[in-house]
């Protein structure tokens, strides 16, 4: 039996994986449509975006439109790396969990 | 980690990243008015320049839609994402302004824009492009039409009378302005509606 890969942990939380998975798709994205496609509360977003952004998966932008301070969010290389590491070990650990 | 997670877990983590992908994608933007708002400054324009002050009609209704569209814009804006695909769209448009406020200005104020059929024939061109641009990248058969509409009257345009041209034109405007605008806001509002907040 092959050596099945490890889930990287700063992904595998499920509002850290729906964030890469909705930055995936875009370009950049405010704060505020954030925590509406995940519907999460202000704290617990705030805490999950810090922890990818530590990890060097997301790249914070704040700028002033109108008066108004808008952080805006952007997918680095390395997140995109990382999440399609990711998908390519999950399915590899559910292949195998079929085969068994 | 694996060991404490079972399959079905995993499933759930991989339909989670295909909807959020997704998601992420489904645009939110609602352009249907500005479609609309030209179409009226169109309108006005056109009424305008008939009543004999066409010096001046153009130029200021114009610039007053440019206006009105910023402003529109910059408070519309906020809370969203921004997408390779709008920005593409966005990039269409954008260059259509561009090019007619300095094609038609220039043509005017040189003293070469007296020909009625130029003017409708050239913008009708232009707007064509634009929309069968945005239709191709959105896939959009309905803006497709109005794109297909728009080449007629150019065409159209060349060849009949000024009045004719002019009709030509104003019904080229109510169908893909202010008609499409119109089916562009409703379907947006439903898409909104049906879309609802997606909870990961």
């Amino acid at each position: 039996m092959p050596d099945l890969p490890e889930l990287n942990p700063v992904i595998h939380g499920k509002l850290r994986l729906a964030l890469l998975s909705l930055l995936a798709g875009i370009e950049e994205a405010e704060f505020t449509w954030l925590r509406n496609k995940t519907g999460s509360t202000d704290g617990n977003l705030g805490a999950q975006l810090a922890r990818l952004e530590e990890a060097g998966y997301l790249r914070v932008k704040k700028k002033f439109v109108n008066r108004k301070p808008r952080t805006l969010y952007r997918m680095t290389d390395a997140g995109r790396q990382a999440l399609t590491e990711y998908i390519q070990a999950l399915k590899q650990i559910l292949g195998t969990a079929i085969d068994t | 980690m694996k060991d404490q997670t079972t399959t079905q877990d995993l499933k759930d983590r991989l339909t989670l990243i295909e909807n959020m992908i997704s998601e992420g994608r489904r645009t939110t933007e609602s352009w249907g008015w500005t479609f609309v708002l030209w179409g009226m400054a169109f309108y006005v324009a056109l009424t305008w320049d008939s009543w004999g002050h066409s010096a001046w009609a153009w130029p200021i209704t114009m610039t007053a839609a440019v206006v009105v569209t910023v402003i529109l814009v910059s408070i519309k804006t906020g809370g969203e994402a921004e997408t390779t695909l709008g920005r593409a769209v966005g990039s269409v448009w954008l260059a259509l302004g561009v090019s007619m406020f300095l094609l038609f200005p220039s043509l005017g104020i040189a003293g070469k824009l007296i020909d009625p059929h130029l003017f409708i024939a050239v913008a009708s061109g232009m707007l064509g492009m634009a929309n069968a641009a945005s239709a191709l990248i959105l896939r959009w058969k309905v803006q497709f039409g109005c794109a297909v509409i728009w080449w007629a009257a150019a065409v159209a345009a060349s060849f009949v009378t000024g009045n004719q041209a002019a009709v030509v034109f104003i019904i080229a405007i109510f169908i893909c302005q202010i008609a499409f605008g119109v089916y562009g806001m409703i379907q947006e509002a439903g898409a909104k509606s049906r879309r609802g907040t997606a909870h990961a």
